[in-house]
C-alpha cells in the first residue's frame, strides 16, 4: 500500500495581510478598469452635468446667472455628482455582476463580503470624486465665488464624501434585493439635486421642507461647508447644530448602507440571488 | 381530397401581434412589480414641480436670504404644461433603458434575436407601448396630486392630442437611440439620467417664464420636447389652435423634430445593433 501525502491546505495560502490587501485591489481595480473603459461616457456626463447647473441657475436668475446664488450652491453641484455617481454607478455595477453571473464568482472567493465591498467602495470612491473635484476646479475658477479657504472646511468636506458613499452603498444594497430598483435611483438622485442645496440652499426651504432636506444625503454637509465657506468657521456650524448633526447623519446612513449591503449578500448567498432568477 | 392551409398574410400579421403582445405583456408585469418604486416616485415629483414654481427667476430674493414660497396658480398650470410631457418622456426613456438593461445581462435579449420580426419592433415596440400606457397612468396622477393643491387653468381639447402624438414619436426615436447605445456601451446610466434632466430644462425655454437669449432658444429647439410643450403651451393656455405652421410650437417644427427623432433613432439603432452582434456582444461583455 502507498501513502500519498495530501499538502495541508493551508500551508501555500498566502498571509493574511497580503490576501486582503490583493483582494481589496482586486475589487478596486475591477472598478476603476471598468471607469477607464466607460471613459468617453464619464466625460461627457461630466460636461453635461455642468450644462445643467449652468441652466438651472440661468433659470433661478430669471436669464442670467446670480453669482452670490453660485457660491452657495456649488458646493451642493460636487457633492451631488459624487453621490449620484456613487449611487448609479454601484446600483447599475452590481446589477450588471448579478446578471452577469460574476457578483457569485467573486463570492466564491474566501475573503469575506465585508473586505470585498470596501474595494468596492474604493473604486466607486474615485470614480465620483472625479467629477466632484473637476465641476468644482471649472466653476470655482471660472466664476471665482467669494469663498474662504481654510483647514476646517476638509472636516464637512470628508463627511459630504463619507455621506455621499453611504448613500451610494444604501442604493447597491438595495439592488441586490430589488432588482428593478434603478429607474427610482434616478428618482432620489433627482431628490439629492433638488432638496440637497444645487438648486438654493436649503435655509430657504419652507420648514417642514427644510427639516425634510436635512434628511437626504450630503444637504447637511453641503450646509456645514457652505458656513465653513463663507468664513464662519466650524465653531458657528457646531453652535447652530447642523455639524453635530451631520456627524449623526454620516454615522446613520453609513451604517445603515454597511449593515443593508452585508445583510442583502448574506440573504442572496443563501437563497441563491447572487445571480439572475 | 386534402386541402392544404396556404400561408398567408393573416399568420404573419397574428404572429407579430402576438409578439408584440408578448412584449407589451412583459413590460406592464415589470411595472406591477414596480408598485412600491412607483408609489414613492409620484409624490416626489408632484411637490417638485410645486416647489420649483417659485424658485424660479428668484435669484435676487435667494441671494438676499429670503424667498416667498406662495403657489401661483398661473406659474404652477404652466410648469404643468412643460413638465408633464417632460416627465412622461423622462419616465418612457428611463424604464425602457434600464429594462433593457436588464435583459441585456441576463442574456434573455439574445432570444428576442431568435424571432423572425425585425429586432428593432420586437427590442424596442412592444416596451415602448408598455412604457407609454404606464407612463400615462402615472403622469395622470402627478396631474391630480398637484391639483389637489393649486387650481390650474387648462383649455382642454382634443387638439392636444397633436402634439402629444408628436411627443410619444419623438420619445420612441429617442428611446431607440438610447437603446441602441445600451446595446453597444451597456453602462450609460450617468449620460442617460445627464441627457434627460438637459431635456427638461430645455423644455421649460418653451414657455414664457423667462427671458433666455436667442442663441439659447435656438439650442432649445434641437432638444426632443420643446417643440411640443411649446404647441401644448399654445393650445391649452394660450388660446392658439395646433396647426400654425411657424414657430418653436408651430406644426411645421413639431413635425420636423418627431420625424428626424424617429429617423435618427430607427438608424441608429440598426447601426449600433449591427455594431454589438458583430462585435459578439449582445448579452456578453
Amino acid at each position: 500500500m502507498t501513502a500519498i501525502a495530501i499538502p495541508r491546505t493551508g500551508a501555500a495560502e498566502p498571509a493574511p495581510r497580503w490576501f486582503a490587501l490583493r483582494a481589496f485591489g482586486n475589487e478596486a481595480g475591477k472598478g476603476l478598469r471598468l471607469m477607464w473603459r466607460h471613459r468617453a461616457i464619464t466625460i461627457t456626463s461630466i460636461v453635461m452635468n455642468g450644462l445643467m447647473y449652468l441652466m438651472i441657475q440661468f433659470f433661478i436668475g430669471g436669464g442670467h446667472l446670480v453669482l452670490p446664488v453660485m457660491a452657495l450652491t456649488l458646493p451642493a453641484l460636487s457633492a451631488y455628482a459624487l453621490a449620484s455617481t456613487a449611487a448609479l454607478q454601484g446600483s447599475g455595477g452590481i446589477a450588471e455582476e448579478v446578471n452577469g453571473g460574476t457578483l457569485e464568482q467573486a463570492h466564491l472567493s474566501p475573503a469575506p463580503p465585508s473586505l470585498l465591498v470596501v474595494g468596492r467602495l474604493a473604486a466607486l470612491a474615485v470614480e465620483g470624486l472625479i467629477p466632484a473635484a473637476v465641476l468644482a476646479l471649472a466653476f470655482g475658477l471660472g466664476y471665482g465665488p467669494h469663498w474662504v479657504i481654510r483647514p476646517d472646511a476638509l472636516v464637512p468636506l470628508l463627511l459630504t464624501v463619507l455621506d455621499a458613499l453611504g448613500y451610494g452603498l444604501l442604493m447597491t444594497a438595495l439592488t441586490l434585493r430589488v432588482a428593478s430598483v434603478g429607474a427610482v435611483v434616478h428618482v432620489f438622485n433627482m431628490a439629492v439635486m433638488f432638496f440637497g442645496g444645487m438648486l438654493i440652499p436649503i435655509t430657504l426651504f419652507p420648514h417642514g421642507i427644510e427639516i425634510f432636506a436635512r434628511f437626504l444625503p450630503t444637504a447637511l454637509g453641503t450646509e456645514v461647508l457652505n458656513t465653513t465657506l463663507a468664513g464662519h468657521g466650524l465653531g458657528a456650524a457646531w453652535s447652530d447644530g447642523t455639524l453635530p448633526w451631520l456627524l449623526v447623519h454620516v454615522v446613520v446612513l453609513a451604517g445603515l448602507g454597511w449593515a443593508a449591503y452585508l445583510y442583502t449578500v448574506r440573504r442572496a448567498r443563501r437563497e441563491g440571488g447572487l445571480s439572475p432568477r | 381530397m386534402t386541402t392544404l392551409a396556404m400561408p398567408g398574410t393573416w399568420p404573419a400579421a397574428a404572429r407579430f401581434l402576438t409578439a408584440l403582445g408578448n412584449e407589451i405583456g412583459k413590460g406592464l408585469l415589470f411595472a406591477w412589480s414596480e408598485k412600491l418604486q412607483i408609489a414613492m416616485e409620484l409624490p416626489f415629483f408632484a411637490v417638485f414641480i410645486l416647489l420649483l414654481g417659485p424658485v424660479l427667476g428668484a435669484g435676487r430674493q435667494i441671494a438676499a436670504g429670503h424667498l416667498s414660497w406662495t403657489l401661483n396658480s398661473h406659474r404652477i398650470s404652466l410648469l404643468m404644461v412643460a413638465f408633464i410631457p417632460a416627465m412622461f418622456f423622462y419616465f418612457q426613456a428611463v424604464k425602457l433603458f434600464w429594462r433593457l438593461l436588464g435583459e441585456i445581462q441576463a442574456g434573455t435579449i439574445e432570444q428576442v434575436y431568435l424571432s423572425p420580426l425585425p429586432s428593432w419592433l420586437v427590442a424596442a415596440a412592444g416596451r415602448l407601448v408598455a412604457a407609454i400606457i404606464e407612463t400615462l397612468i402615472l403622469m395622470g396622477i402627478v396631474y391630480g396630486i398637484v391639483r389637489a393643491f393649486v387650481t390650474l387653468h387648462f383649455h382642454w381639447t382634443f387638439a392636444a392630442l397633436v402634439p402629444m402624438a408628436f411627443l410619444i414619436i419623438t420619445g420612441v426615436g429617442y428611446s431607440l437611440i438610447i437603446g441602441g447605445m445600451t446595446l453597444l456601451w451597456k453602462r450609460i446610466q450617468l449620460l442617460q439620467e445627464t441627457m434627460l434632466f438637459l431635456v427638461m430644462i430645455f423644455a421649460v425655454t418653451a414657455l414664457p417664464l423667462i427671458t433666455v437669449p436667442g442663441w439659447f432658444t435656438g439650442i432649445s429647439r434641437v432638444f426632443p420636447v420643446t417643440a411640443d410643450v411649446a404647441s401644448l403651451y399654445g393650445v391649452m393656455l394660450g388660446h392658439r389652435g395646433v396647426t400654425g405652421p411657424w414657430g418653436t410650437g408651430g406644426l411645421v417644427w413639431v413635425a420636423v423634430t418627431a420625424a428626424a427623432y424617429l429617423a435618427a433613432g430607427l438608424a441608429a439603432f440598426r447601426v449600433l445593433e449591427r455594431i454589438t452582434k458583430a462585435r459578439g456582444t449582445l448579452a456578453n461583455y
